[in-house]
């Protein structure tokens, strides 16, 4: 066997230095994309926003923009409820999605491929879209004060035009994949580890608490991060639906630059949510590098 | 078709697409350009072409969607660049276009003199509307507040500022502006307000006047008249986020009046998202603002000549009557001009004036300070 391996003209897997090159090569495209279009636009935002001409003309270091910011009481609300929306958001997704994937991880059927179907739909719909069925359904008159009147129930407050505008519509299109990546996770478990907990005498509690989610938390945070990254800078949902102040760092930051037409103020509202959303793509980083530790 | 043949001639046929297109400005087929919407470029396709070319055999229109402002400004540059190598601009007509951009066309003999030009309907045109010689103006649209008239007697609708104020506050709840830079209704209900703030006089306000001292000065007199009726506004103080939001707003039966543009309310009313007996009415004191649509004829054009008997042609009666009746805007001739059965349907939303507010650094600080005044004011957890 030995023999027949070294024997062969080419390894499966090949370590020698030789063929390094090509590797290198085909990941200098995506690398060279990701260089030019992400990593050199925020060293140049950065660059923009503390190197430039004071009020006399003279360049140099300023943080002027930044002091601004956050002494600003209106750039801080704004910020403060994106914070706000993005933690509220996450706790949603995690209370709605663990249970909508442990039942499809752990039934069998027909039912359980409706469901999955169900909360898979969001992907494929556009927030505009969704916005405007939104107000249409959730919004003042809307179909639910329909239906509750017709059995002559009050109307509901409606959340159009509120910060829980945005919330209920940002959940609901982060679902699918946060609904997904739980999934993946729960692949992992093993049905053989459940059963021996429970034929110790584990109840169905402590079957989560002590078998299930320390095996699914790698999977919890990643999906955690990527639906707060993805809220964090989100755009439509809260220009649609959310009240006019405060309102969140996307289309505050798209109205200072084309509204205000303050390019200054928008670039440092824009370093400072990424300096946000780093701290939870380390997150991400860090977990799936531990992954591969494995 | 064998999948080869197929293959060959889908080639082909996308090659034949790619070349460049060639054209020459022809004698007889005016080149017109549009930056305005859809809706517009509809009603030329559908009114006024079909109507002009059945009046004036032998001259087509070809109509041409230059996209935004920034589009006729490029055609205008080239028609410049053709006009000094005396070749052909192929461009004989704007749809809508400032005479002023590109800059020194008017100078360069690029835009014809209108009011030179022997128009037989010229004398027609709304003197309020004309901002320069060589530019007709020949359709308007204006703020106007719309209201449920089932909620709302025509009879009681507010005619001036302070009787719109007493009326929201009267009934709260009942009326929504959007967020002044998502649309212009909002935005010109703010600029009413700042018009109100200060001394009801719209030559006030200029497009290089101004400074950091005067627009605080008055603007944050206009921010004290909305903050003032904030409290009293649809929920309490929110703000839609566009045009068509606050109309689905009004036709959803949530608010009662709300400012909206005349021809897009003109147009819901039409298919039926707004209901027929939908209220419109115009302050009196000071009409909320508006502005005109202006056209331009090409001097060195190939087709000068029909080009102006086109702009002649859309000043008659029965184009400005289509105006009204079918795009929903405001005719861009005088009131007296138009047929005395439309004068008598749209009676109420006839501008006795049109003031306009000018934009630039304006905007700015309009769109800047409304948010950091007037939106927060209101503590709407409760």
């Amino acid at each position: 066997m030995i023999d027949a391996t070294d024997a062969a003209p080419r390894p499966l897997i090949d370590t020698t230095a030789r063929r390094r090159p090509i590797g290198l090569l085909l990941v200098a495209v995506p690398v060279f994309l990701v260089a030019w279009l992400v990593i050199w636009p925020i060293i140049s935002a950065i660059l923009r926003t503390v190197w430039r001409p004071d009020a006399n003309g003279t360049v140099g270091f300023n943080l002027s923009s930044y002091v601004f910011f956050f002494s600003d009481r209106y750039s801080l609300d704004n910020l403060s409820v994106t914070l706000w929306t993005t933690i509220t958001c996450a706790a949603l997704l995690l209370l709605i999605c663990l249970p909508i994937s442990l039942y499809l991880r752990f039934s069998k059927g027909r039912l359980p491929d409706y469901v999955q179907a169900m909360a898979i739909f969001p992907m494929f719909v556009p927030s505009i879209i969704l916005s405007y069925a939104f107000i249409r359904v959730l919004g003042p008159n809307g179909m639910v004060d329909i239906l509750l009147n017709s059995v002559g129930l009050p109307k509901i407050r409606t959340p159009y035009l509120t910060p829980w505008g945005p919330v209920i519509g940002l959940v609901w299109d982060n679902i699918p994949l946060t609904v997904l990546i739980l999934l993946s996770g729960l692949g992992n478990v093993a049905n053989q580890a459940i059963e021996a907990a429970r034929d110790v005498g584990a109840n169905k509690l402590q079957v989560l608490w002590h078998i299930i989610l320390p095996r699914i938390s790698n999977s919890v945070l990643v999906a955690l991060s990527f639906a707060v990254l993805g809220i964090f800078s989100a755009f439509t949902l809260p220009y649609l639906l959310g009240p006019a102040s405060p309102e969140m760092m996307g289309p505050f930051m798209q109205r200072t630059f084309r509204e205000v037409n303050d390019p200054l103020n928008a670039i440092t509202q824009a370093v400072i949510t990424f300096g946000f959303c780093i701290v939870f793509g380390l997150f991400y980083v860090r977990s799936v590098a531990h992954n591969q530790g494995k | 078709m064998k999948r080869r043949d197929f293959m060959l001639a889908a080639g082909t046929a996308a090659g034949a697409l790619m070349l460049p297109r060639m054209s020459f400005g022809a004698e007889g087929t005016i080149d017109w350009y549009t930056s305005s919407d859809s809706n517009i470029l509809d009603f030329w396709t559908n009114t006024v072409k079909p109507a002009f070319e059945a009046a004036n055999p032998g001259i087509t229109l070809n109509l041409v969607d230059a996209g935004d402002g920034a589009g006729v400004i490029a055609i205008g540059e080239r028609a410049i660049a053709a006009k000094q190598t005396n070749t052909d601009p192929q461009a004989d007509f704007f749809e809508s276009g400032d005479a002023l951009l590109p800059s020194g066309a008017i100078e360069a003999g690029v835009y014809t003199n209108i009011k030179e030009a022997g128009l037989s309907n010229y004398s027609k045109v709304n003197p309020l509307a004309i901002q320069s010689d060589y530019s007709l103006p020949y359709r308007g649209s204006q703020v106007l507040l719309a209201y449920d008239s089932a909620k709302l007697a025509a009879a009681d609708a507010p005619k001036t500022w302070d009787d719109l104020v007493a009326w929201i506050k009267a009934n709260p709840g009942q009326f929504v502006y959007n967020r002044p830079d998502k649309g212009g209704s909002g935005g010109n209900f703010v600029r009413r307000a700042i018009h109100q703030a200060n001394g009801l006089d719209p030559a006030a306000f200029t497009v290089d006047n101004y400074t950091e001292e005067f627009g605080n000065e008055a603007l944050t007199k206009a921010w004290a008249l909305l903050s003032d009726i904030a409290p009293s506004l649809y929920d309490g103080g929110a703000y839609s986020s566009g045009n068509t939001q606050s109309i689905q707003l009004l036709a959803q039966g949530v608010v009662t009046m709300a400012p909206v543009w005349s021809d897009q309310v003109l147009q819901a009313i039409d298919q039926g998202v707004l209901p027929a007996e939908t209220g419109l009415v115009q302050l009196t004191d000071l009409a909320l603002a508006g502005g005109f649509t202006r056209s331009i004829v090409i001097e060195n054009g190939t087709n000068r000549d029909a080009a102006l008997k086109l702009a002649d042609f859309i000043l008659s009666e029965e184009i400005q009557g289509a105006i009204l009746t079918e795009l929903g805007g405001f005719p861009g001739v005088s009131w007296d001009y138009v047929s005395a059965e439309l004068r008598e349907r749209f009676a109420d939303i006839v501008p006795l004036t049109i003031p306009t507010f000018p934009g630039g650094a304006w905007d700015a600080a309009i769109n800047d300070g409304w948010y950091r005044n007037v939106a927060p004011n209101v503590d709407r957890a409760s």
